[in-house]
């Protein structure tokens, strides 16, 4: 039955519905806009919860892919050889698998709850949730594109709601943080792009024999199978050099090309996941958007960078990543120590925080270098259960700032006799991103450790030295914000209403479940991505 | 096969569990919930634990194990189990025990605080936690239970979380156990790669490790060995990670019986006993257990001498003890460290529970300012002997037996630990000898209406007392009850240290009688030292300095390194990114600035331009 529907383009184009009655609702109504853009959000996730039971069901079945010719132009280029006539196919292909999975209920669930989060944005509702709806269609696009251009598109598409989320409704300088994105992420889009470009330029193509079975007609396009398996293809047209060709190959890619292409995608998804030193954009990020829009922000967008680094760079450049393994995972120790240390000496919890996902993205990067199944497994979990970790963190942050007026750490403490709720919750939150196991912190993080321990054992040794510094800060934030004496100012707080607890115990569930039963997350990861792992220890060459 | 008590062990740790979901879900409600949950769910695991030992110590029951899969990849699997070995069976009745006492002992000492339904889901979310770990099947499992304890002891610790000591002592207990932690997670990720098949239950690492097959390598085993051993000295406050323990006496007192005596912190000492077969296949790992071991047994002794808070008394004995248990364990018994865990286990749980029934009653926790408390106190003062004289190694109390063996082994393996080993139980006599005599002897100071506690608090300290005579006698020089059943006979005591035991009863009694002179007749003056050694003094009040130690060598400089860091960040990282964007803001204007609409700018613009293409045309002719 579900089969039968297109699905992906379903679940992806969905919120727009609500976008839609949006536009026809007056801007005062404040409590229809509200109900109108969460209940718009609620039809990705039903839709991709239906996809999740089914997609298990028909393990080995048929994975489900929609395409479409999106654009063709016929390109006016010279033949060569045998080939007579070249087009451009863009695709709009989208697909699921494993890798894509359990990123796209991170990304519908967080969404859900970052729309209830947003009952604290205080002014222009309609163009806030507007913004917000666009940004989701622009992350589950992200996650299910198959085609380079069409996921350059989505990906293009959380940038300019972002910027405009965090320029409009943000803290004091927000519109220095939203300038300062716009610009990083846009070199970072660049870079990203010209990487495409090559790619699609050497490796996109698909040689058809013309009717007359002499000529061939080249069709370029940006099919993410297409091009992966060209690279993967020794024989390929593109990757056999010019010599051994006899003739001009003019699709020959060189052994230096791979590499100028696999850095730019490192460069351009390290500005995203971000890989020290191109952090310093969301930090401002952090500290300046409003606390739902970073739930998204540091939920799921931040897993964008490492989506695109697995699926782009590691899965089409293996013995690139191979080779690069213990450069990836010094990188790797480097964001979970830096991020940790600095989280240690922050006196605003939101920096806190932020420092916090550099060096939890740290562990991402490990289990990445880790190159065996264990370690991706492990980045893959750690992915996503730091969606929901930073997101339910940032959940609380916006209830305490909606009732205390501040987030630095100074201000607060106490919170524990005033709101035993809210401070249990975020004690819980603080203990799942230490990694405590039974929450979802834990998995990610020993599967990522031990997947590298195998190759590398002294840089795994100094990362555990994280797993100290990681409790020492976010129990100095948390113990200074709940325990202690109460300031004067905080005694009558009250604790968190019915729509902040939803979300919070929905995230909490999730982040509990995900501990207790990472079948959840590894089961579907069976489809595809065990033959994404296997490709890639062949080629890797183990 | 007939189904029996060991398959159905798996329950014990859900009794409390149940009691903790249903404490989170009810707990507002009512007061009486709690006490109700969490003395009733641990009885019946108690029940439980119980047939299953009896069933383990008649019947002679195999070892019986069950795992499902937990963490499934694909062509990895990871499992989740139970095993009940005579070890565990004898684990899980001391746990529950304690556990079911110290629930029945909270009502009283708990009663009337507002959130003493939040102390009992902590309580049984700690007694799952712990009995979790002592039935796990294989390391995964026991880590996952082992951060569980720890977070549950931190959550206690921190109970009173309005003072700034109680946050301050849960936040240390935290970070220091995960300093040992961190080692037992190395430990576990070698300890995956070098064993055969990958597999990480018990069995499998006994065969592998047993007799020293060679199945690994021995610099490896000796790598895994101590890595695991840095997590027990972690969780067991052994040297130089016991800083935590003492701190932790901030927690409510019955909790420091439970977890900071009896259970939690005699992890370290279980675990190393549950993988007594990697130890025992490094000899040079069993030297450092054994060395660490007496050290932390004399140097923490000798601190608890010169403290006036009883429960930190308590805490450094605690310290020290366990110090003995690792001793033994690394003098190769493991009869006699678990001997000694059991009748500890008793013996100092009473005496906490002891020492809440003096707080409860004085509400102040310096000895220097109680006495008298005897005839007021007459149940508290008389189980408080009891339990003193056990753990002072007074014959025929309990602590006389296991103790006993451990200097015995230590005569007969390493003369230099017996000699620390009987050392420090002159401090061990001296100290409880100070603390009981000052506390119920003399005359009272302070508060003048102190009185006996309710029979709540009693009943436990009653129970615990017959415990602490009789929980000896199942492991004499004439009698190897234990040894045998623990170890199937692999381990024999070597019987006949009369000698040890008259050294080992006459030191108990030289330093009780020490601390009478010197705290009842005054035949000795009490500042004796102070007068003529006051730095001495000074160096065992202040702990040796340790703390101080840490604070100048390891938080400080990492308080500056994130300083600076933070600096680099904000000026150096981010000052290139905003420079980079300034220098393309200049350009911009610089480029701006030459578009003035003056025809002469534009010439002379065009006429410069032109000069350097022709003079980089020209130049290229010489490359």
């Amino acid at each position: 039955m579900l089969a039968d529907l297109p699905i992906l383009s379903l679940i992806t184009f969905s919120p727009l519905l609500g976008l839609l009655v949006l536009l026809f609702l007056p801007k005062q109504r404040s409590r229809w806009i509200k109900v109108t853009a969460i209940t718009a959000t609620l039809l990705p996730l039903l839709l991709s919860l239906w996809l999740y039971a089914d997609y298990n069901g028909v393990k080995g079945g048929k994975p489900y892919e929609e395409t479409a010719t999106w654009i063709s132009t016929s390109l006016n280029k010279e033949a060569v050889g045998d080939v007579s006539s070249y087009t451009l196919e863009l695709q709009y292909h989208m697909g699921v698998d494993g890798l894509s999975m359990p990123l796209l209920l991170l990304t519908t669930i967080v969404g859900v709850m970052a729309a209830l989060a947003s009952v604290h944005i205080k002014k222009r509702w309609k163009s806030f949730y507007i913004w917000f709806l666009l940004l989701e269609v622009g992350m589950i696009g992200v996650f299910l594109a198959r085609d380079v251009f069409l996921f350059f598109v989505f990906f293009e598409m959380t940038l300019i709601p972002m910027f405009f989320l965090i320029g409009i409704w943000g803290y004091m300088n927000r519109e220095q943080a939203a300038n300062k994105f716009l610009i990083y992420n846009g070199i970072g889009s660049a870079i990203m792009l010209l990487a495409f470009v090559f790619l699609v330029a050497t490796a996109g193509f698909r040689a058809d024999p013309l009717p007359d079975q002499q000529q061939m007609h080249l069709s370029y396009s940006g099919s993410y199978d297409v091009i992966g398996s060209n690279l993967a293809d020794k024989d390929a047209y593109v990757n056999m050099p010019q010599l051994a060709q006899g003739a001009d190959n003019p699709l020959y890619l060189s052994d230096r090309m791979h590499w100028v292409i696999f850095l730019l995608l490192l460069i351009a998804f390290g500005i995203k996941l971000p890989i020290f030193p191109f952090h310093t954009w969301m930090l401002k990020v952090h500290a300046e958007a409003p606390p739902s829009v970073v739930m998204i922000h540091s939920g799921v967008l931040l897993k964008m960078g490492a989506y695109g680094l697995l699926r782009f760079g590691v899965f089409m450049f293996p013995s690139q990543t191979h080779d690069w393994a213990t450069v990836l995972a010094i990188l790797g120790v480097i964001n979970i120590l830096y991020g940790a240390v600095l989280a240690l000496v922050q006196k605003e919890f939101k920096l806190v925080l932020a420092y916090s996902s550099i060096s939890h993205m740290g562990i991402v990067l490990l289990g990445i270098a880790s190159l065996n199944e264990i370690g991706l497994h492990g980045a893959i979990i750690q992915l996503v259960s730091h969606g929901f970790i930073s997101a339910l963190l940032f959940l609380i942050v916006g209830s305490i700032y909606a009732r205390t007026g501040s987030t630095e750490l100074k201000d607060l403490g106490g919170l524990a006799r005033s709101m035993p709720f809210l401070s249990g919750v975020l004690l819980t939150a603080g203990m799942a991103s230490l990694g405590l196991p039974g929450l979802s912190g834990f998995i990610g993080e020993f599967l990522s450790l031990l997947g590298l321990f195998d190759s590398m054992r002294v840089i795994t040794g100094i990362a555990v030295l994280g797993v100290i510094l990681t409790a020492v800060y976010v129990l100095r934030s948390v113990l200074g914000i709940t325990f202690g004496a109460v300031p004067e100012r905080l005694a009558a707080v009250r604790d968190v209403r019915l729509v902040e607890a939803v979300p919070m115990i929905a995230l909490l569930a999730f982040i509990v479940l995900i501990g207790v039963y990472p079948a959840v997350l590894t089961e579907p990861m069976q489809h595809g991505f065990d033959t994404l792992l296997q490709q890639l220890s062949e080629k890797a060459g183990r | 096969m007939d189904t029996t008590f060991s398959q159905a062990a798996w329950l014990i740790p859900l009794f409390p569990l149940a009691a903790f979901l249903l404490l989170l879900a009810f707990g507002r409600s009512s007061r009486m919930i709690g006490v109700l949950l969490g003395s009733v769910s641990s009885l019946a695991g108690f029940v439980l634990s119980l047939l299953v030992l009896i069933e383990h110590m008649t019947k002679g029951q195999h070892d019986y194990q069950y795992a499902v899969k937990w963490i499934d990849t694909g062509s990895i699997v990871f499992k989740a189990g139970f095993e009940v070995t005579n070890l565990t069976a004898l684990m899980l009745v001391v746990v529950t025990a304690v556990s079911f006492l110290v629930n029945v002992y909270s009502a009283g000492y708990m009663k009337g605080d507002e959130r003493i339904s939040v102390f009992y889901s902590y309580v049984a979310l700690f007694t799952f936690s712990m009995l979790g770990l002592v039935l796990a099947d294989n390391m995964l499992t026991l880590y996952v239970f082992w951060e569980l304890v720890g977070v549950c002891s931190f959550l206690l610790v921190g109970f009173w979380f309005s003072k700034p000591e109680a946050r301050a002592a849960a936040k240390k207990a935290f970070i220091v156990t995960r300093i040992g932690d961190a080692g037992l997670l190395l430990g576990i990720l070698l300890l995956y790669w070098y064993m055969p098949d990958h597999a990480l239950d018990f069995v499998r690492i006994g065969n592998a490790f047993e007799g020293g097959t060679g199945v690994i390598a021995a610099s490896v085993t000796t790598w895994i060995a101590i890595l695991i051993f840095i997590g027990a000295v972690g969780k067991s406050g052994q040297f130089p990670l016991h800083v935590w323990l003492p701190d932790a006496m901030e927690g409510p007192t019955p909790i420091s019986a439970l977890i900071h005596a009896a259970t939690m912190v005699a992890a370290g000492v279980y675990l190393v006993a549950r993988t007594f077969d990697i130890f025992q296949a490094s000899q040079t790992a069993m030297d450092i257990v054994a060395y660490i071991g007496g050290f932390t047994a004399i140097f923490a002794a000798t601190i608890g001498v010169a403290q006036n808070d009883i429960k930190r008394i308590l805490a450094y004995s605690t310290v020290s003890q366990l110090g003995y248990m690792m001793m033994a364990l690394g003098l190769n018994s493991m009869t006699g460290g678990i001997f000694h865990l059991f009748t500890h286990a008793f013996f100092k749980a009473l005496l906490f529970l002891g020492a809440g029934s003096v707080i409860h009653a004085v509400h102040t926790q310096n000895i220097q300012e109680m006495g008298g408390l005897g005839s007021k106190m007459k149940i508290t003062a008389w189980t408080f002997g009891i339990g003193a004289l056990a753990l002072s190694g007074i014959p025929p109390f309990s602590g006389f037996w296991s103790k006993d063996m451990i200097l015995n082994i230590a005569y007969h393996e390493k003369p230099a630990l017996f000699v620390i080993g009987v050392v420090a139980a002159f401090f061990t006599a001296f100290y409880m000898a100070r603390l009981f005599f000052l506390v119920f002897m003399g005359k009272p100071k302070g508060e003048r209406h102190a009185h006996e506690s309710p029979p709540s608090m009693t009943g436990p300290l009653i129970v615990l007392a017959v415990l602490a005579v009789v929980a000896g006698f199942v492991q004499t020089p004439w009698n190897d009850t234990l040894g045998n059943w623990l170890t199937d006979g692999a381990e024999q005591e070597n019987g006949g240290g009369g000698l040890v035991m008259v050294i080992s009863a006459a030191i108990g009694l030289l330093g009780l009688y020490m601390g009478w002179l010197v705290f009842v007749k005054g035949m000795i003056s009490r500042d004796f030292v102070s007068s003529r050694a006051p730095w001495l003094v000074r160096l065992l009040e202040r702990k040796y300095y340790i703390d101080e130690l840490y604070e100048a060598a390891i938080v400080r400089p990492l308080r500056a390194l994130g300083g600076l860091l933070n600096g680099i960040d904000d000026y150096v990282v981010d000052g290139l990114v905003r420079a980079a964007g300034g220098a393309a803001f200049l350009i911009g204007r610089g480029g701006t600035r030459m578009q003035n609409g003056q025809v002469q700018t534009y010439g002379l613009i065009t006429a410069f331009a032109l000069v350097i293409l022709i003079a980089a045309v020209a130049l290229r002719r010489f490359w």
